[in-house]
């Protein structure tokens, strides 16, 4: 019983954090139709930016965010205006595939280049101890990268529902033509949105060299997490998303305590199939999804 | 692509003449165009009736109208000014609304949030409300689900929170693709009482629509469209009773 409440809180404090690394995908595709690969190698480029803050500087990884979250955000304004606005809308899904597979091999290539291949990872004393409620151990580091999570996850939530910006990005996400006949710029606000697409990843590298230690290939094992998990919570929906996060996550930690780590993986991929077989607009963002 | 025609309607603008679309050639992408040589004008307290069998261009002429579409050549005229080539943004600010075909509401906002974002250009909180106070009472379904989803209402709702949305700037010039597509007898004739009242309230209106002899009775001018260009055009009420009419487009059509 022990066991498995421990699984089940390790599993809602990793699918907080997997609720956060997958909302930037969520945006992109909700307002562009852009899958987007290279996330998660962006993911890992914010958390080598963060380590050597750390070597280099002695920064504590989160306090390094107030320079990499606008960094991130400029760098995913010219990602969309360069290269993704480029694209011919007709295909603009599948060849958004491939331009994003080539930026997640470069960023790849040029993190293997300046940092070898080696692993990383940035430990924090106050990091590696850990919390005990009723025999269920939960390690501070977990607790942070939930925190961390939740609070950013709060702060979209709310710039989205409530700032002028984010109507005009959900008016776009939800009809294009529409927007732009109201007068909302929807060009120079899909670039704002893939900006905060990767300012979320700026926040979930920062986490990320905190809990686990990375090197540069490191990404390829979240995109197909990180893909399932917006797609059982239905494509383009960020609400969907963050709870097909947390279920996921739960699964994943239920399993793990109670079968094994192997199984624990191949989840995702069952929800996944599940998902697709019987609900493929996604749990969660149905309404949304319906319209693809 | 060159401009095959030059027009002979396109003459001197009258003060009167809000809207004028002057040889439009237009199209998609690299294919061939769909308007060829179009030639339109709308006047205040006017309501012009674009109609023509499927791919004769209607829905493209009022895209190039609201600047969702750049014509190849010709010219897009508002209130006398050369417009061709605008974004909808700076059309919006010169008085053109554009409502589209189908269902176009922001479908997971409320009708709040749709009607108020027919004001987004517009920082000046006071009058946005009180344009709010005005489309409520035009709109009484728009007051009554104000706070629902917008995609939840039906459809005959959803078009008239697209309408509301689109007059919440006062137009005077209102582009409707289509309004009473998919609506039943009783929700179309509160599209085409509410279309009346624009006309009253002095806006030019640029009609499109497939219920052909039921826009024709109440437009003032239509136009008969073919192949991306004005095939007949004259008074609605006369085009309604041409033989011509009836044989080429309408034949096929429930008249009612």
């Amino acid at each position: 019983m022990t066991l498995l409440l421990q699984g089940l809180a390790l599993g809602v404090l990793t699918g907080g954090l997997y609720a956060l690394l997958a909302s930037g995908l969520s945006l992109y595709f909700g307002v562009m139709r852009v899958v987007m690969v290279a996330h998660p190698a962006f993911l890992f480029l914010a958390a080598y930016l963060t380590y050597t803050a750390h070597t280099a500087f002695g920064v504590d990884p989160f306090l390094a965010l107030p320079v990499t979250v606008p960094l991130f955000f400029a760098l995913g304004v010219a990602v969309q205006r360069l290269l993704v606005a480029r694209l011919a809308p007709d295909n603009l899904a599948m060849m958004s595939v491939l331009l994003t597979f080539g930026l997640a091999l470069t960023i790849e290539g040029l993190l293997g280049t300046f940092y070898t291949g080696s692993y990383r990872s940035v430990s924090m004393d106050y990091a590696t101890r850990s919390l005990t409620v009723g025999g269920v151990h939960l390690p501070y580091d977990k607790i942070i990268a939930f925190s961390v999570a939740a609070l950013t996850l709060a702060v979209l939530f709310a710039v989205l529902v409530k700032s002028r910006f984010g109507r005009a990005l959900r008016a776009t996400i939800q009809h294009r033509e529409a927007a732009r006949l109201v007068g909302i710029p929807t060009e120079r606000v899909a670039g704002y949105g893939f900006g905060v697409g990767l300012a979320t990843a700026a926040v979930g590298g920062a986490v990320l060299a905190l809990i686990t230690p990375f090197f540069p290939a490191s990404h390829w094992v979240w995109i197909g997490k990180l893909m399932a998990v917006i797609v059982v919570g239905g494509l383009g929906s960020v609400v969907g998303a963050a709870l097909a996060a947390v279920l996921l996550g739960v699964v994943e930690g239920v399993v793990l305590v109670t079968v094994d780590a192997t199984w624990a993986t191949m989840m995702f991929y069952v929800f996944l199939f599940l998902t697709l077989l019987v609900r493929p607009q996604g749990f969660f963002g149905g309404r949304l999804a319906h319209r693809f | 692509m060159s401009d095959p025609v030059s027009d002979p309607m396109s003459g001197p603008i009258a003060a009167e003449q809000v809207l004028a679309l002057e040889g439009v050639v237009a199209g998609y992408g690299r294919a061939a165009p769909v308007l060829r040589g179009l030639s339109v004008t709308v006047r205040a307290g006017e309501v012009v009736c674009l109609v023509g069998p499927n791919g004769a261009g209607k829905s493209t002429a009022l895209k190039v109208a609201s600047g969702l579409l750049a014509p190849r050549s010709g010219r897009v005229m508002l209130a006398g000014r050369d417009v061709t080539g605008l974004t909808p943004q700076r059309l919006l600010a010169l008085g053109l609304a554009h409502v589209l075909q189908g269902h176009s509401v922001f479908r997971e906002m409320t009708v709040a949030e749709n009607v108020r974002l027919g004001g987004y250009t517009v920082r000046d909180q006071a009058r946005l409300d009180a344009r709010i106070e005005v489309v409520k009472e035009l709109f009484p379904v728009v007051a009554e689900r104000w706070g629902s989803m917008a995609g939840l209402l039906s459809g005959g709702q959803q078009k008239q929170v697209e309408f509301a949305r689109a007059l919440m700037l006062e137009p005077s010039v209102v582009l409707l693709d289509e309004p009473s597509m998919g609506l039943d007898p009783r929700n179309t004739q509160v599209v085409f009482d509410q279309i009346d009242l624009m006309r009253r309230a002095g806006v030019a209106v640029l009609l499109v629509e497939q219920n052909a002899r039921r826009a024709l009775e109440m437009a003032d001018v239509g136009c008969v469209l073919d192949l991306g260009r004005v095939h007949i055009s004259g008074p609605a009420r006369e085009l309604a009773a041409d033989p011509r009419l009836g044989r080429l487009y309408l034949g096929g059509q429930p008249a009612t």
